[in-house]
């Protein structure tokens, strides 16, 4: 598991790197899958509301309208109807990185279980979305769903009836049916909103939505496919008959070959099973957790900055406890709580200037203490050596700030960059502790612990509480945020803020914009004409990949040259003992109100069937009576790919006590045409076995 | 002796803005008596640090309930608490630098500071909040 993680990583973060130097840490859209998941869930809503509109739920309407929507709106209705495709697509995509990275960067685990644990169902959801969507079109491709579907679903074995019976042939076909398809597409995906919401509960300030300018990209990725490569339905739905190829969204219907391998029960086992060792992941192994942090109600007035900065909801802010006039003070939860510290950087009272013996913040870090942080800078700051000599606050995800330790430069490590109160740093340089300090935390907008850098950049700009005061030169602070990838990076960032540390030591006042911004290295990235070709490029390859294998590669469900043969029925067997007519004597001293005329045992033997093709045994089954109580009809659905041609069938049936001879026969001699649907029926009433070729094209009525 | 003494005029109307209020006046009186005797120069160096850790945290304090209460006057209220922070900083620093701190003067500085604030700053919050 953990060298597979950590394969799985180093892939993540090469990619992560590969797409900042194209796109730049603010748009690079693989530290920000999960709002690219809500970018195209809007998309799916906004066309798919669009596409409502002029959608005919009817059996032969459906097709119709869509074609007509298609052919003649195709400048919109037409494009919308293809960005609810393609969304959906895409969506599946970065669900499925989003969770991918999110195991690999090992941000589930622990008090970070709740969101992978909300995401689970969510799968679910997004994949009930898609298939009914599927289904909705009744297009060659719905019938195969809906096909393949119910018989999915009985081998649950809840339905008393096979629900698969429904799409049997063109004359069982319900509209009724596929009116329920039309709620649930509808119903599922507010649930699964509902979902997404509580998804992020646990994030403080979770994103929502991409970078303007990403989302603005990929929306023209998508139209462009849309343009390109139009979302058409295959050919109607004919059950009667059955397609022998389709065209096939592999993003939603991918699991459905392999029914064809293994049993429908199995593959709900490998679902479901999977679904719950998902579940678990987060506890697999338990996570071994730093302390959480803790509250100093002697230092603390309930000013609610922390509240304000954690990341993960862990703090709330609570009606006073200690008997001061305070109105409230600040609670962690340490079930949420990640030790990440970075409450710590936001308490007013973390600051170094303070005297050693009292040095306690309002909320801490058990292992980690504000004293004890200050000690470790003043005594690193001894040993420091040279001209220019540089204090390193690093992070425990960053580009191994640790290794950058020199007789010039200090490394502090702390959970998060985050935690770094900004008057450590006004107290480094107007102390002369150091002529500058770096400060090294993870990817830029993906942090570890989320919001780090957002925090520390912001408190460095002004922007944020606690400021880093206007008297601090920002010439002699420099960030460096860089994924563990990118030692490289980190190392000629540190070389060139030293460079530019002697320099501006001979400089006489610093530059008046250097009170805004902290120092950047001036690193290589790719020339604007690179970069943005480079996005196109990468917009170009993901719409490709979405209408790539939204169609291809098309699926045979049947051979050219078969035919399918179902064998379905439902028949009530003979009940286990025949009923029997009360006595006069018996219903006079039955209660009125109870008397009946005849006394009937529940239960029924099961029936037993047999099907031969020309001559060979082709189905033998025992189909024990539906119902709690053994009391309803026995249901057969069977389903044989034939080849074409001239074939004898030989069917029997048994459905009492009897354990050898039949009670009904029947046999047929038939021409199979390839790709035809013929049933195989029973019904008592009309004298046992039916064999109905297709019925010669009569007009369908609508659903209703 | 006591530099600055509680009035009640300075009282903005809530409870724990007024508590922190006397609370950082017994602390610079404290100093102001520790400036007065006989001490090590660290040690003040020490207290000068408590009080600017307690103003800070004061301020931010005051400041949330400044913007809970949608106050409209929120900027310049708080230009006016860095104003006093710089100074502070600036005091520090120059003690730190091995100055030789004019005591009195830098108590002066603080309660007038105080006095001013309370009676510009915190009674137009006071009103504000009263309205």
């Amino acid at each position: 598991m953990n060298a597979f993680k950590r394969g799985l990583r180093a892939i993540f973060l090469r990619l992560e790197a590969v797409f900042e130097a194209v796109f730049g840490p603010r748009l690079n859209p693989i530290t920000q899958l999960g709002t690219l998941g809500w970018f195209f869930f809007w998309i799916v809503v906004a066309s798919g509301i669009y596409v409502y509109v002029f959608f005919d739920t009817g059996v032969t309407q459906a097709w119709e309208s869509l074609e007509r929507l298609s052919r003649d709106q195709w400048w919109l209705g037409g494009i919308m109807r293809s960005l609810h495709r393609y969304a959906s697509d895409g969506l599946v995509i970065v669900v499925m990185l989003h969770a991918a990275r999110e195991f690999a960067m090992d941000r589930m685990r622990g008090n970070r279980w709740f969101p992978w644990v909300t995401g689970i169902p969510l799968l679910w959801f997004l994949y009930a979305c898609g298939i009914t969507g599927y289904w909705l079109v009744w297009d060659q491709l719905a019938q195969f769903v809906a096909m393949a579907t119910t018989e999915w679903l009985d081998s649950i074995g809840i339905f008393a009836e096979p629900i698969a019976r429904n799409f049997l042939d063109s004359q069982r076909l319900s509209g009724r049916f596929f009116t329920l398809m039309a709620y649930i597409h509808i119903a599922v995906p507010l649930l699964m909103l509902l979902a997404m919401w509580v998804h992020i509960q646990r994030h403080a300030h979770a994103r929502v939505n991409p970078h303007r300018a990403l989302g603005i990209g990929t929306l023209v990725a998508l139209v462009a496919l849309s343009l390109v490569r139009p979302a058409l339905s295959q050919a109607p739905a004919d059950l009667d008959r059955v397609p022998f190829e389709l065209g096939f969204d592999w993003f939603y219907l991918g699991v459905y070959p392999l029914l064809e391998r293994v049993s429908g029960g199995t593959l709900w086992l490998l679902l479901v099973g999977g679904s719950v060792l998902l579940t678990l992941l987060p506890w697999l192994p338990p996570l071994r957790k730093a302390p959480a942090a803790r509250v100093d109600l002697d230092n603390c007035n309930g000013c609610s900055r922390c509240f304000a900065d954690c990341p993960f909801g862990a703090i709330t802010m609570v009606r006073r406890t200690d008997g001061l006039a305070f109105e409230q003070e600040a609670l962690v939860d340490p079930g949420m709580c990640m030790s990440c510290g970075i409450c710590v950087g936001a308490c007013p009272t973390a600051t170094p200037f303070r005297r050693a013996s009292d040095l306690s913040a309002g909320i801490e870090l058990p292992d980690r203490s504000v004293a004890g942080l200050r000690d470790e800078v003043v005594a690193a700051a001894a040993k420091l050596t040279g001209e220019a000599k540089v204090i390193v606050f690093g992070c425990s995800h960053d580009a191994n700030s640790a290794a950058l330790a020199d007789s010039s430069t200090a490394v502090v490590t702390m959970p998060c960059a985050g935690m770094l109160p900004p008057s450590f740093l006004d107290f480094v340089l107007s102390r002369r502790h150091a002529d500058g300090v770096l400060i090294s935390g993870c990817a830029e907008h993906d942090c570890y612990e989320r919001l780090g850098d957002q925090w520390i950049e912001q408190r460095i700009g002004n922007q944020r509480d606690p400021n880093l005061r206007d008297r601090v030169p920002r010439s002699r602070v420099a960030v460096s945020w860089n994924n563990p990838s990118r030692r490289g990076t980190l190392r000629e960032a540190l070389a060139q803020f030293r460079v530019h540390l002697r320099d501006a030591a001979v400089a006489a006042a610093p530059s008046p914009q250097s009170s805004r911004a902290a120092w950047r290295a001036k690193l290589r990235g790719l020339a604007p004409p690179f970069r943005y070709s480079g996005q196109a490029a990468a917009y170009a390859a993901i719409a490709a990949v979405i209408g790539i294998f939204a169609t291809w590669p098309a699926y045979t469900y049947l051979p050219r040259d078969h035919a399918l043969l179902k064998l379905s029925f439902s028949h009530a067997g003979q009940p286990l003992k025949p009923c029997r007519r009360y006595t006069h004597e018996e219903l006079t001293n039955t209660p009125f109100g109870e008397r009946r005329a005849t006394s009937c045992e529940r239960g029924r033997w099961p029936v037993y069937v047999e099907l031969d093709l020309d001559g060979k045994p082709l189905y033998r089954g025992t189909h024990e009576p539906a119902g709690l109580w053994n009391d309803g009809p026995s249901s057969v659905y069977a389903r044989f790919e034939v080849p074409a041609g001239r074939h004898r069938l030989d069917a029997r049936l048994r459905d009492g006590a009897a354990q050898t001879g039949f009670g009904y026969t029947g046999s047929q001699t038939v021409d199979l045409e390839p790709g035809e649907n013929f049933v195989v029926d029973f019904r008592a009433a009309e004298g046992g076995f039916t064999f109905a070729p297709p019925a010669p094209a009569a007009p369908r009525r609508g659903a209703p | 002796m006591t530099l600055l003494e509680w009035r009640d005029d300075f009282r903005i109307g809530i409870e724990e803005v007024d508590h922190e209020h006397r609370a950082l006046i017994e602390l610079i009186n404290a100093l102001h008596g520790a400036l007065g005797a006989d001490r090590p120069g660290d040690r003040v160096e020490a207290f000068l640090g408590e009080i600017y850790a307690s103003i800070s945290s004061h301020f931010a304090l005051e400041e949330k309930v400044m913007r809970a209460r949608r106050y409209d006057d929120l900027a310049v209220h708080k230009a006016d608490h860095e104003r006093l922070l710089d100074d502070l900083r600036d005091l520090m620093d120059e003690q730190a630098g091995g100055a030789i701190l004019d005591e009195e003067r830098f108590a002066q500085r603080l309660a007038q500071w105080f006095a001013g604030h309370f009676q510009t700053h915190d009674a137009r919050l006071h009103r504000f909040l009263g309205s």
